[in-house]
Order: structure tokens, then C-alpha cells, then sequence
């Protein structure tokens, strides 16, 4: 058994990444905070209800490296879209630093949030196979 | 995944690159702040501004920020009637710099906030890799 196929762990995993990513454009957007014409951007979240509750049920089944996964490739696989801030600069640039690290930090909690859940999950696992904790 | 948090870094301290050379360029103009010609024919210092562009980084692949060009600002000089001045000209007035104090003061303003948010972000994409390799130890 793999457990970072089961779907709790997956979920998790699949949040981590996006979590990761977010960070990646909430940072580009930072650092363009004084670019003239920059929009700002965001990523959308994945349904991550739905992966949890049964996600991979209607894909095939790869039986053969050869074989075309129809499950979407997890890691670095979301959507970017333009979210600008409340307002914008003469220049056109739509970031607001404040706005931004409000983003920045609830990535982070978030981010936390789900490192301790999988650490629960795992300790959860290790008392079910008989291990000491 | 991890490489995404290495990517926010290497993006925020590119906005930490050019936000340090922003505060050079500022510094240059406040320093040059009354800096006028050596002769009657001569022009005093013309105030610099820089702007920003968005590029990649071919290294990595993470989306940066970089210095696009340092242009001079084109409006007109302060004139100050000052006829024993060197630089003075036939009617007696000197040409100031065009560099306004405070401008420049709330310019550097900006460029700490700046900085300060992404040193933010290094400090939040540390902190989630940290919490990432935290799993590794007894989960």
C-alpha cells in the first residue's frame, strides 16, 4: 500500500502544492510591486473536497508506464489568473503590498496548518500498524 | 513542490535587488541635490529615476524582477538668482538641480516598504519549507 495514494494524504499533498505555488506568484507579485503595468495575480484553488471524497474513481487505471494517465498531474498543475488588488497606480500596476502580505501569511498559516495534519495523519497510521508512538 | 519555494525566493530577492537599487539611485539624487554646473554654459545634475520590468530568470525559470533603465528626469531646473555664483549666467541666476527633496523622501519611503514586503516573503517561503522538512523528523 501506498499511503500517498490514500485520499486524505493526497488531498494533503495536492493542498501543499498548491499552497507552494500560490507562494511562488503571491512572491512574484511582490517584487513587482513598483513594475509600471503589472496585474497582479493569484492562483485558483483545485476542488480539494472533491479529491478527498473520490477523487480518482473515474480515471484508468495505468497498468503500463506506456499508458496515458487520465489523472491530472498533481504537483504544479493550477491555474494562474489576474486578480489585482483593490486599487491601481497611474502607471497601471495593480499590487497592493498590503493586500499581498495578508495573502502571504495566510498561505503560510495555512501552509502549517497542513504540515501538523499530515504529521497527526501519519502518527494516526503508526498507531493503527502497532507502532509505539 | 520544494522547488516552488526556492523559486519564491530567488523572485523575492530579485525585488530585493532591484528595490536596493532604487535606494542607490535615490541616494545619488539626494546627494547631487545641489549640485550645479562649473560653468556659466554648463548644466547641473539632472535627476535620475529608474523603472522595472518583469523578465525570467533562465536559471531557475522563476519569474523576476529586473532594472529596466535608469532614464533622467526631464522637467525644467530651479532658477536662483545668485549673480557671484560661478555657474551664474548673464542675468544673474543659477540652475539648480531638478532633484526635489521631497519626492525623493517619500520614493524612499516606497522602496523600504517595498523591500520589507519581500523580505517578508523570503521569511514565509522559509518558514514553509522549515515546516516541510519538519515532517521528516519522528512525524
Amino acid at each position: 500500500m501506498d499511503i500517498t495514494k490514500l485520499p486524505l494524504f493526497e488531498t494533503m499533498r495536492e493542498r501543499m502544492a498548491f499552497l507552494s505555488a500560490r507562494q511562488t506568484v503571491l512572491a512574484e507579485n511582490v517584487a513587482n510591486a513598483n513594475t509600471p503595468g503589472y496585474r497582479a495575480r493569484d492562483v485558483e484553488a483545485p476542488d480539494f473536497a472533491a479529491i478527498a471524497a473520490g477523487e480518482n474513481e473515474g480515471n484508468l487505471t495505468v497498468t503500463n508506464p506506456m499508458h496515458i494517465s487520465s489523472a491530472g498531474t498533481p504537483a504544479g498543475n493550477f491555474r494562474i489568473k489576474d486578480m489585482p488588488d483593490a486599487e491601481s497606480t497611474p502607471n497601471g500596476n495593480s499590487v497592493v503590498l498590503e493586500d499581498q502580505m495578508m495573502k502571504v501569511s495566510s498561505t503560510q498559516m495555512d501552509y502549517a496548518t497542513v504540515t501538523q495534519l499530515y504529521r497527526k495523519a501519519l502518527a494516526m497510521l503508526r498507531v493503527a500498524a502497532g507502532g509505539q508512538r | 513542490m520544494a522547488m516552488d519555494i526556492t523559486k519564491s525566493m530567488t523572485t523575492a530577492a530579485s525585488g530585493m535587488r532591484v528595490q536596493s537599487d532604487r535606494m542607490r539611485v535615490i541616494a545619488e539624487n539626494i546627494a547631487n541635490a545641489s549640485s550645479t554646473a562649473t560653468g556659466a554654459n554648463g548644466q547641473p545634475y539632472r535627476r535620475q529615476i529608474v523603472t522595472f520590468k518583469e523578465a525570467v530568470d533562465e536559471a531557475t525559470g522563476a519569474s523576476i524582477v529586473r532594472v529596466d533603465r535608469t532614464t533622467r528626469d526631464t522637467s525644467d531646473f530651479k532658477m536662483q538668482y545668485n549673480p557671484s555664483h560661478p555657474a551664474a549666467n548673464a542675468d544673474g541666476y543659477v540652475m539648480l538641480p531638478n532633484v526635489n527633496p521631497l519626492i525623493e523622501m517619500t520614493d524612499m519611503r516606497e522602496a523600504q516598504r517595498a523591500y520589507e514586503a519581500n523580505l517578508n516573503v523570503v521569511d514565509a517561503a522559509r518558514n514553509m519549507m522549515a515546516r516541510t522538512l519538519d515532517l521528516l523528523r519522528r512525524g
